[in-house]
């Protein structure tokens, strides 16, 4: 079993339970703790101030993956039992992988099993057909519907994902970034919402350019501590297209940075870099998991939100800083009271 | 080559009228991919047996959906740009309602009627436009607001509908406005008099024979969705002589 690389006491006061927008404050003007990570200098700031931080020539990408409505309510047939399904991901046999939530008691415990048929309304079934090899804690669902008819549907009885530190059930849009395009996710890539386009222009006049990739975000949690802690590499699809990488490509080549908006970026632009360094636009799978041992390829900087205590992403953010001085990170984030979570504030690694 | 080979296309209010004769001249210029929205199923889906008579490799795709509620705003945007891989290089924004007929003066307007027409002709426009912007951001793209000639002058009766088209070309400047140096381009085109079901609605006492067939009007339509207009941007047209 891996371990989190640190953990720390996040008091629940610093959960953030609405968007930055709900709390009257533009989505750009969330928090912004800058950590270096060639010296031990912390410094506190806003977002909307990033080019204070940035040089021109560098390129921040970002992820452009949609958040789909992935929380659908359902009964087993004829008279079973009712769950939530959180769909996790789209595989390549366009079966889905999902977290079944019972609705009552053990959230495991309804009797879950190969063959039960699930059905969520509006003609819309899907077949459970067993447990995921990798992610026990994930099943594999066949729907009734596929392609555009299964994601109409899904827009039309799904909800978004929504976890417990969040007071409200916030509509679609809240959890859609400016970059949103083909919606596969089921979370939100949530480093990317507090960007505004007000944002994006004033940094391109200042020679910070953008690109995106496309990776489509599974589940970061699966409500079972020890899946959690241990969070084995879930398959994710991305894809780096060819002006992508060749906007990559030519950064580096004139010394600019890469700043990875976002986990899924890091791990999408890893998972493409091949053994001579070079990335390989291309549509793929990753299993990739990036930690202390992983030597970053591509990306040089990463902006990225605060993650809960023990979770995987703290792992990924080993690989750009020591374990060591990230907990430093978090203490003095906790103590300067930021917010933790998708609708929080950022952490740039610089 | 054929005026707009590659290009994937949205179309609001395609059921009928300017939006039918618009997604069947797209076809005809052998678009990559039309996805056509409108409330109508039945008449959107002829819509759609047309354009597939006209070019089999153009990608279809149908939504039904109410535009002036903001949930299927983001569906028709998921939607679309699902079918598309996350591509989309015009948008039509066509699709508005006159509001009760007959049209009742102002003074007598009902507040929920006016807010309905405004949803529909105007807030929806702005929201779609916002929901598709990502996928244009990258390779540029064309926006398309349909006016009208209420959208420029006001007209006694033409109430709630005039506003909501007043409404659109300010809105379409600004967004050309913001959007100068992206390579997303937005352009308003007012049809002129068409013999379409909402202009007969609106002038039942009219005789409309000597209105335009929407099919005569789709040219200008058609250059601006092509490269043809790729530097245009900000500027009104009229689709018939006046």
């Amino acid at each position: 079993m891996m371990n989190a690389p640190f953990t720390f006491e996040l008091p629940p006061g610093l959960c953030a339970g609405e968007p930055p927008e709900q709390r009257g404050i533009p989505r750009d003007q969330i928090r912004l703790l800058v950590a270096h990570r060639d010296s031990d200098q912390v410094e506190h700031s806003r977002l909307n101030r990033l080019d204070n931080f940035l040089r021109p020539g560098d390129l921040l990408v970002f992820n452009s993956s949609r958040t789909l409505p992935a929380s659908l309510q359902g009964c087993a047939a004829p008279a079973g039992p009712c769950m939530e399904a959180r769909l996790a991901e789209h595989l390549p046999d366009d079966a889905w992988l999902a977290l079944l939530l019972c609705q009552n008691g053990d959230p495991a415990g309804c009797g879950l099993q190969a063959g039960m048929k699930i059905g969520f309304g509006m003609e819309l079934e899907a077949v459970v057909e067993g447990r995921d090899d990798f992610i026990p804690r994930l099943w594999k669902l066949r729907f009734s519907k596929s392609g555009t008819e299964l994601i109409d549907l899904l827009y039309r009885i799904g909800r978004p994902i929504r976890y417990e530190h969040v007071s409200t059930p916030w509509n679609l849009d809240a959890y859609q970034t400016i970059f949103a395009r083909e919606p596969g996710s089921a979370e939100m890539p949530s480093a990317a919402r507090g960007f505004s386009w007000r944002l994006l222009f004033d940094l391109k006049r200042r020679g910070i350019e953008r690109t995106c990739i496309t990776l489509h975000a599974g589940l970061s949690v699966y409500s079972d501590e020890p899946d959690d802690w241990t969070h084995p590499g879930s398959e994710e699809e991305f894809l780096v297209s060819e002006l992508a990488a060749q906007e990559i490509q030519r950064t580096r080549a004139a010394g600019g940075r890469i700043v990875a908006v976002g986990t899924t970026v890091v791990r999408a632009l890893e998972s493409a870099v091949d053994s001579a360094g070079d990335l390989r636009p291309g549509h793929r799978y990753t299993r990739l998991r990036i930690d202390s041992g992983h030597a970053l390829r591509v990306v040089d900087s990463l902006i990225t939100g605060f993650h809960e205590p023990k979770a995987s992403h703290l792992d990924l953010l080993t690989a750009f800083l020591p374990a060591e001085k990230i907990q430093r990170v978090y203490q003095e984030a906790v103590q300067a009271r930021y917010l933790w979570h998708e609708f929080g504030d950022l952490n740039l690694i610089l | 080559m054929e005026r707009l080979q590659g290009k994937y296309i949205l179309i609001t209010g395609a059921s009928q009228g300017l939006g039918r004769a618009l997604a069947l001249d797209f076809a005809r210029q052998q678009a990559a991919g039309i996805s056509m929205v409108a409330r109508n199923a039945a008449k959107l889906e002829e819509t759609a047996r047309q354009v597939r008579g006209i070019s089999p490799i153009t990608e279809i795709l149908t939504i039904v959906a109410d535009l002036s509620q903001a949930q299927d705003i983001e569906r028709v945007a998921g939607l679309t740009l699902s079918a598309f891989q996350g591509r989309l290089d015009v948008l039509v924004n066509n699709a508005s309602i006159l509001g009760p007929a007959p049209m009742p003066m102002l003074i007598d307007y009902p507040l929920k009627a006016f807010r309905e027409v405004l949803e529909t002709n105007l807030i929806a426009p702005y929201l779609l436009i916002q929901k598709i912007l990502p996928a244009m951001m990258e390779r540029g793209g064309s926006i398309i607001n349909v006016t009208s000639d209420a959208g420029s002058t006001g007209y006694p009766g033409w109430g709630a509908y005039g506003i909501s088209k007043f409404g659109l070309e300010g809105m379409s400047q600004t967004w050309a406005a913001e959007l100068e140096g992206t390579g997303i381009r937005v352009n308003w085109v007012d049809p002129g008099n068409m013999n379409t079901p909402m202009h007969r609605a609106a002038e039942p006492d009219e005789d409309p024979s000597s209105w335009a067939d929407p099919a005569e009007v789709t040219e200008v339509f058609i250059y601006l969705a092509s490269e043809e207009s790729r530097n245009v941007s900000g500027k009104r047209f009229q689709a018939q002589e006046s």
